[in-house]
């Protein structure tokens, strides 16, 4: 079992009181985005090209904390840009942490050995560092454009996991990716130690400079399906079983944009983490004005054609796993037996 | 390859552009712009949100010293120049894979 059952057990009660509540749209995890600032450029990252003013700016921690306390969600994940680059990144951890909010520090861990040596973080069970790592040294120094960063980021890990923190991985696979090459970085990353991995298809950012290598739903399907037929009993992932299953195919999800809803320096982005047509000012104005019948795959939105993106779609899978018994057996079934 | 990039645009609002159109270009563009007004003022920044289903339709951008957001209402502008350097073109994967097969044969020919 990958994820602690003390966050199964807070995301388990906190949907069901959305369902009591008959809350037809609620929140599963925030993506709360402090700075854009990036140490690296990776070819299929659409979230740094801003003029220098804006990469300069980032949310004071009561911005961020606002937010958290307005969208209410028990996860907060803080993507970027690299969270580690944010000047008062320990503090808006601590405070989350108070909240009692299960935080995944999405990080590429270039400056993670630096920031642990400085006392910015006090290991917790509501804290998760989630290391980017795309796959073997080759791929991931291929995808991150940079020569070095792999054996980094694997340093990193060993290091947080020496001193007691949850680490997690966090993978984007692109077209190409090469199924047997990826179940070796599965037992690779199990080696470290962590405690699970995550893995998503990338999405094809209009601003990203790496268009050609974004997958497609049905080549993604294969590509995963060879990845995850026949998983090994010490593959741990860090997230719903029914949205591996999606990504394999056997299951037919539609999105949730409002799953993870994201905010930063414009405001609440407007349908998702990954399209950005507008911002609204509150979290309530996201919801009540964006007009979510244009967004996701049965709607005809080409953005949303071949999107399965897991912020869109495991918030799907969660919500599916509580809303009927099949879906409730089969998130058991597949949590026992490690199978998908 | 690296893609198009409006960078240098200066249209002006009329029957072959809208000045929504125009509106939509400079939201999706990842440069600074300048916003000319009907005034005859302009102002320079990142334009990062624009309603057009508002009551009363509006841009939001930061300026050059990242301060803001300043709202800007639709009636009041005349058109948008495309004046920032494009940060989203020019950085292609393409040119990134050629610049490390080219490190590579560097490395073998030494």
């Amino acid at each position: 079992m990958s994820v602690p059952l003390s966050q199964m057990w807070a995301v388990s009660t906190y949907v069901i009181r959305q369902k009591l509540a008959r809350r037809k749209r609620y929140p599963l995890v925030l993506m709360l985005e402090p700075l854009f600032r990036c140490n690296l450029a990776c070819a299929g990252c659409g979230k740094i090209q801003y003029p220098a003013q804006i990469l300069k700016k980032h949310l004071t921690v009561e911005q961020c904390l606002a937010a958290v306390e307005e969208c209410g969600a028990p996860i907060v994940s803080i993507p970027g840009g690299e969270p580690l680059m944010y000047p008062d990144i320990g503090r808006l951890v601590e405070e989350l942490v108070a909240r009692r909010k299960y935080v995944y520090l999405c990080t590429n861990a270039i400056l993670l050995k630096e920031k642990l040596d400085a006392g910015l973080f006090t290991p917790s069970k509501y804290l998760s560092f989630s290391v980017h790592l795309d796959g073997l040294r080759e791929e991931h120094d291929e995808a991150v454009c940079r020569d070095g960063v792999h054996v980094q980021a694997v340093a990193a890990i060993k290091e947080a996991l020496r001193r007691g923190y949850r680490v997690t991985t966090n993978s984007t696979l692109f077209d190409g990716a090469s199924p047997l090459r990826m179940r070796e970085f599965f037992d690779e990353v199990m080696d470290l130690g962590v405690e699970g991995m995550m893995i998503s298809p990338g999405y094809g950012y209009a601003k990203a400079p790496d268009q050609e290598h974004f997958l497609r739903a049905q080549r993604a399907h294969e590509l995963f399906s060879k990845m995850l037929t026949n998983p090994k009993r010490r593959w741990r992932f860090n997230q719903s079983p029914l949205f591996l299953q999606f990504l394999m195919g056997k299951q037919d999800f539609e999105c949730t944009p409002w799953g993870n809803p994201t905010y930063n320096m414009f405001g609440w982005q407007r349908p998702c983490y990954l399209l950005q047509e507008g911002y609204a000012a509150t979290f309530k104005e996201l919801l009540e004005t964006t007009r979510w019948e244009n967004y996701g795959r049965r709607s005809g939105n080409e953005k949303c054609r071949d999107c399965m993106v897991h912020c869109g779609y495991e918030p799907t899978a969660v919500n599916h796993t509580f809303s009927t018994w099949r879906g409730f057996r089969d998130t058991v079934v597949a949590t026992v037996t490690g199978r998908f | 390859m690296d893609e198009t990039t409006l960078e240098g645009w200066a249209p002006e609002a009329g029957a072959a552009v809208s000045l929504a159109a125009i509106i939509d270009k400079a939201f999706d563009y990842r440069g600074n712009v300048t916003v000319v007004k009907v005034d005859g003022s302009e102002t320079v920044g990142f334009l990062f949100n624009r309603n057009p289903d508002a009551p009363e339709p509006f841009v939001q951008m930061f300026d050059l010293d990242g301060a803001g957001p300043l709202t800007i209402p639709y009636h009041t502008i005349r058109t948008i120049r495309f004046t920032g350097r494009d940060t989203a073109a020019g950085n292609s994967y393409a040119a990134w894979l050629r610049a490390k097969e080219a490190a590579k044969s560097a490395r073998r020919d030494a």
